[in-house]
């Protein structure tokens, strides 16, 4: 039944959107403390609740939320800055430049973002095309990126091509030469943090027929990207899978997404003698749209161990200056990303972040049923509905804008006087672990 | 080979085919009802291949856990905000009465004023849209599953794995602590390149989990005319690098030994059980293996069929000799304490052990997984590793523990407590050695416990595929020690974080 010109469909969308947005805005002004059951030791409720805030207002909360670490005990959550004394602080009025070059080699196009992070993969069919379009559109606007993820382009991205980076993963889903010849960065993702060595997994339900038909598969089956890529099992055949991208798109840059083995400096070393411009370390602690547990808590390293071993390897091979190394799975704060790239990353990758800034609350059921009931991690044709991608586009524009705010106070109390002076300078750094925490699998 | 290749389990090879009629007829005898013995696994031909595959159902919980989280409702205010929608939506039902939760908490027709508790996943959907209205808290309740090792998210996932026989598989990222005490001080490595990787899981190649257990002479003996002349290599291969420890006796009641037996053998690995238990319940079979104490001495002489392997609690040279001598090509495992010097007793011929750990992995101040480092490096650097099974038990509750138990040096583990919670055990405080340890668990039928506890080794094993497939590898017994396929958090903290960070 029609009213007011809308289905019923329509107004209970709109109701719940409306009750979502007001939710958002309150829960973070601690009316209501924090809600009792939100966060966990990665996440904290502080940390969901702040960057709630910032996705509204642009700037870091001043009411007492900790919107800097988590409580993991290890890792960036024991991490600190040395600042400088206060007098020796960079002014206000002073610019503090925080753009990363994305190609470091002599040759090839050269693009810079403005900030040093940008949006990682996220496949069409994990989550939303309202999803992708905040991303698109806030990467649009930001002047960075945003990538596709393994599932292919919707044709609605298309107008924000020049800031979508097309991934080509181990099931080459959605791989089409128009959408390569598109992108002015590809991706190959050899692996994905969360589930090193697993491939990918879109579960039967999420796979529906729009997401099929992108996929070039049959709906409501269950698709697997297998691991590895089935033509690559050295540095020789991962050259090979560089070239054949080059040849199709000689103007686009390389990114080559890995995780953290044992061997991970080897690992980017070889990407890097491939051909790469960008290697992309994904850390254990990464997100995910479904992974067995057993393999988000025990394989491979977390990514704050991660990039000081690559950034010392790529240092002491000569070739450090040469490459663009970007960090991702586990950054969740602009903290986070100054660390990160003090430990010799060049930039980092936000995913799961970005996720919570549209109002995920964390509560790993994006797997179950029909999806994120947030309307985030879903492909369901009534909860992808409750996010508006203008709504998200302008969500997360505010949650960068308060990223990139901090990452120059982070800056000014360092004395530099651009994120380039930061990258590997772990003297600002010190470390303290939290011991006797035991781990856990789920601490809900 | 196999349990189910029914292998000569002697020495002496002329008596191989005897040994395989024997094992061939071998049943378990179990004090069962008749129509319970008929869900026993066939036993497979000894002479035909058979691939491993154990078939898993969902086997419902008897004891209904308490709801993950609390749902309250202030009923007053959720009638008052109704009713202001209805005016404002100018009696739009449709839009006014409908709800927030896409999981069914509110779906009785009644809505929030009863809540459907057990049906909430802790989305947060409905406290964030309505917050004066709807809270949801974790439940307290949770949090007395388990103790202090075995933490109530550990049951959780355990009961999950013995309730579907599935790897548990959620959405999200990694939500503990980074890395962690013990076991979560370790990660295990993956390759980016390597084959057989995910596609052996997905059964197109294959990896195989099976292990051997026994006595492994460095090479072979001949005599003057090129015959054999020294002791051939005396194993017994299970499908899983796990066995089922003991059970704790101290409630009778339930029929646990019987239950490990029939799972063991359903699964195709081994169960330890006290000697007393067996003759009790007439256990016998090539899947049971008797534990023989000093105390339980006098029994032997009950045993009437000749065990595969049998355990001696405890190192009593004379009683091994005697073990050794009565019961020719059985397997003697001795069973000490993980910090034993394993090679004193290796010179004095023990050749398989059971090193064991309280409950929750200790022996004193030690982890269990700096103990197993200890013992499987002596025997490394001994030259001895390959001719001697190194079992290990005692803190493995989860199904990651197995793999980093082998990484660490065991060529098998034993599970205890895990067992005993996928049966749904009640802990009573702190349960951490067999002598002090309180359990309840739930009346049962003995069908319940074996699926139970075969929807469990599925699991786990299946989970083991995938830390063997990220890392390339093809068989379990090649992760035995292979401390390059691992990473230690100390080992790594101290290299990026150590001197310049601190």
């Amino acid at each position: 039944m029609k009213l007011n010109g809308k289905t019923t469909e329509e107004r209970i969308i709109e109701k719940h959107q409306e009750a979502l947005h007001h939710g958002f805005h309150t829960w973070p002004s601690l009316v209501f403390d924090r809600p009792s059951a939100l966060g966990d030791a990665r996440w904290t409720s502080d940390l969901i609740l702040s960057t709630w805030m910032q996705a509204e207002t642009g700037k870091p909360p001043d009411n007492g939320l900790e919107y800097r670490i988590g409580r993991s005990g290890g890792g960036f959550d024991a991490l600190a800055f040395k600042y400088l004394p206060r007098e020796q602080w960079i002014p206000e009025q002073e610019v503090v430049d925080t753009s990363i070059p994305l190609n470091r080699r002599p040759y090839d196009r050269h693009i810079s973002i403005p900030i040093p992070w940008y949006g990682g993969g996220m496949s069409y069919g994990s989550v939303g095309e309202q999803i992708m379009l905040s991303r698109a559109k806030a990467a649009r606007q930001l002047g960075t990126f945003t990538s596709s993820g393994e599932g292919g382009y919707p044709e609605s991205l298309a107008p924000y091509a020049e800031h979508v980076i097309t991934q080509v993963a181990t099931g080459m889903f959605g791989v089409r030469e128009e959408t390569i010849l598109r992108a002015p960065i590809i991706e190959f993702k050899y692996a994905q943090g969360a589930k090193p060595g697993l491939g990918g997994h879109l579960l039967g339900d999420k796979s529906t027929t729009a997401v099929a038909k992108m996929r070039e598969s049959v709906p409501w089956v269950s698709l697997f990207s297998p691991f590895p890529f089935h033509s690559v099992y050295s540095v020789e055949d991962h050259k090979k899978h560089i070239d054949w991208m080059k040849t199709i798109h000689p103007d686009a840059l390389l990114a080559v997404k890995v995780s953290t083995p044992v061997d991970v400096d080897m690992v980017a070393m070889g990407s890097y003698f491939a051909g790469a411009h960008i290697i992309q370390i994904d850390g254990g602690y990464g997100g995910t749209g479904a992974a067995p547990e057993i393999a988000k808590k025990n394989i491979a390293m977390p990514i704050e161990l991660a990039i000081p071993k690559v950034h010392r390897f790529l240092l002491s091979e000569g070739v450090r200056d040469e490459v663009v190394l970007i960090a991702g799975g586990g950054i969740r704060t602009a903290d986070d990303i100054a660390k990160a790239i003090a430990l010799g990353a060049d930039g980092c990758i936000l995913g799961t972040a970005e996720l919570v800034a549209l109002g995920c609350t964390r509560c790993s059921n994006c797997e179950r049923g029909r999806g994120c009931p947030f309307g985030l991690t879903t492909t369901d044709p009534q909860l992808s509905q409750l996010v508006d991608s203008d709504w998200g586009a302008e969500r997360l524009c505010r949650f960068y804008t308060s990223l990139q705010r901090q990452l120059r106070t982070i800056l000014r109390h360092l004395g530099l006087r651009s994120v380039l002076e930061l990258r590997g300078r772990t003297d600002v750094l010190s470390y303290s672990r939290r011991d006797g925490q035991h781990g856990s699998r789920a601490t809900h | 080979m196999t349990m189910s290749d029914s292998i000569p389990l002697v020495n002496d090879v002329e008596q191989a085919p005897a040994a395989e009629a024997a094992i061939e007829e071998q049943t378990l005898s179990l004090n069962d009802p008749p129509g319970q013995l008929t869900q026993q696994a066939p036993h497979p031909s000894p002479t035909t291949y058979h691939r491993y595959q154990i078939e898993t159902g969902e086997v419902p919980d008897i004891v209904p856990l308490p709801p993950k989280f609390r749902v309250k409702v202030k009923k007053h205010r959720l009638v008052g905000m109704v009713l202001k929608e209805l005016i404002t939506l100018k009696g739009d039902i449709p839009v006014a009465l409908s709800r927030p939760c896409v999981y069914g908490v509110f779906s009785r027709p009644v809505g929030g004023l009863a809540p459907r508790e057990e049906l909430c996943v802790g989305c947060l959907r409905c406290t964030i849209q309505y917050p004066g209205v709807v809270q949801i808290f974790p439940n307290p309740m949770r949090q007395y599953l388990g103790d202090s090792f075995v933490k109530p998210d550990y049951v959780e996932t355990i009961l999950y794995e013995a309730r579907t026989g599935r790897v548990p598989v959620r959405g999200a990222g990694y939500r503990g602590v980074f890395g962690g005490e013990g076991w979560d001080g370790l990660w295990t490595d993956m390759s980016e390149i390597v084959r057989p990787t995910r596609d052996g899981i997905h059964g197109r190649e294959f990896i195989s989990t099976v292990v051997d257990i026994g006595e492994k002479p460095a090479f072979l003996r001949f005599d003057e005319q090129g015959e054999l002349a020294g002791p051939l290599p005396a194993v017994i291969s299970t499908q899983v690098p796990f066995l089922f420890d003991t059970p704790l006796d101290n409630d009778r009641s339930t029929p646990l030994v019987p239950v490990f037996a029939r799972a063991a053998r359903q699964v195709e690995t081994l169960t330890m059980a006290p000697i007393a238990s067996i003759i009790t319940h007439s256990l016998e079979g090539p899947h049971v293996v008797p534990v023989i104490a000093a105390e339980t001495w006098n029994l032997l002489e009950q045993l009437s069929w000749q065990p595969h392997m049998i355990v001696l609690e405890g190192w009593d040279r004379e009683h091994f000799d005697i073990l050794r001598q009565r019961f020719p090509g059985c397997i003697v495992c001795v069973r000490v304490p993980m910090d034993t010097n394993v090679l004193e007793l290796v010179q004095q011929g023990v050749r398989v052990f059971h090193l064991t750990a309280n409950y929750h992995g200790y022996v004193g101040d030690r982890f269990i997984m700096d103990l197993i480092l200890q013992a499987h490096q002596s025997l490394v650097d001994a030259g001895m590793r390959e001719e001697v099974t190194l079992i290990g038990g005692g803190g493995v509750v989860l199904a990651e523990h197995v793999p980093k138990a082998i990484i660490c040096g065991l060529d098998a583990v034993t599970l205890d407590v895990a067992l005993a919670v996928a049966l749904q055990a009640g802990f009573h405080g702190e349960c951490v050695n067999r002598k002090t340890a309180s359990f309840s668990f739930p009346r049962m039928d003995i069908g319940w416990g074996v699926k139970r506890i075969t929807n469990l080794a599925v699991s786990w094993r299946d989970q083991l595929l995938e830390i063997l497939g990220t890392m390339g590898l093809r068989e379990v017994r090649r992760l035995r020690g292979e401390l390059g396929r691992c990473m230690f958090q100390r080992d790594l903290e101290r290299e990026v974080f150590g001197e310049e960070l601190k």
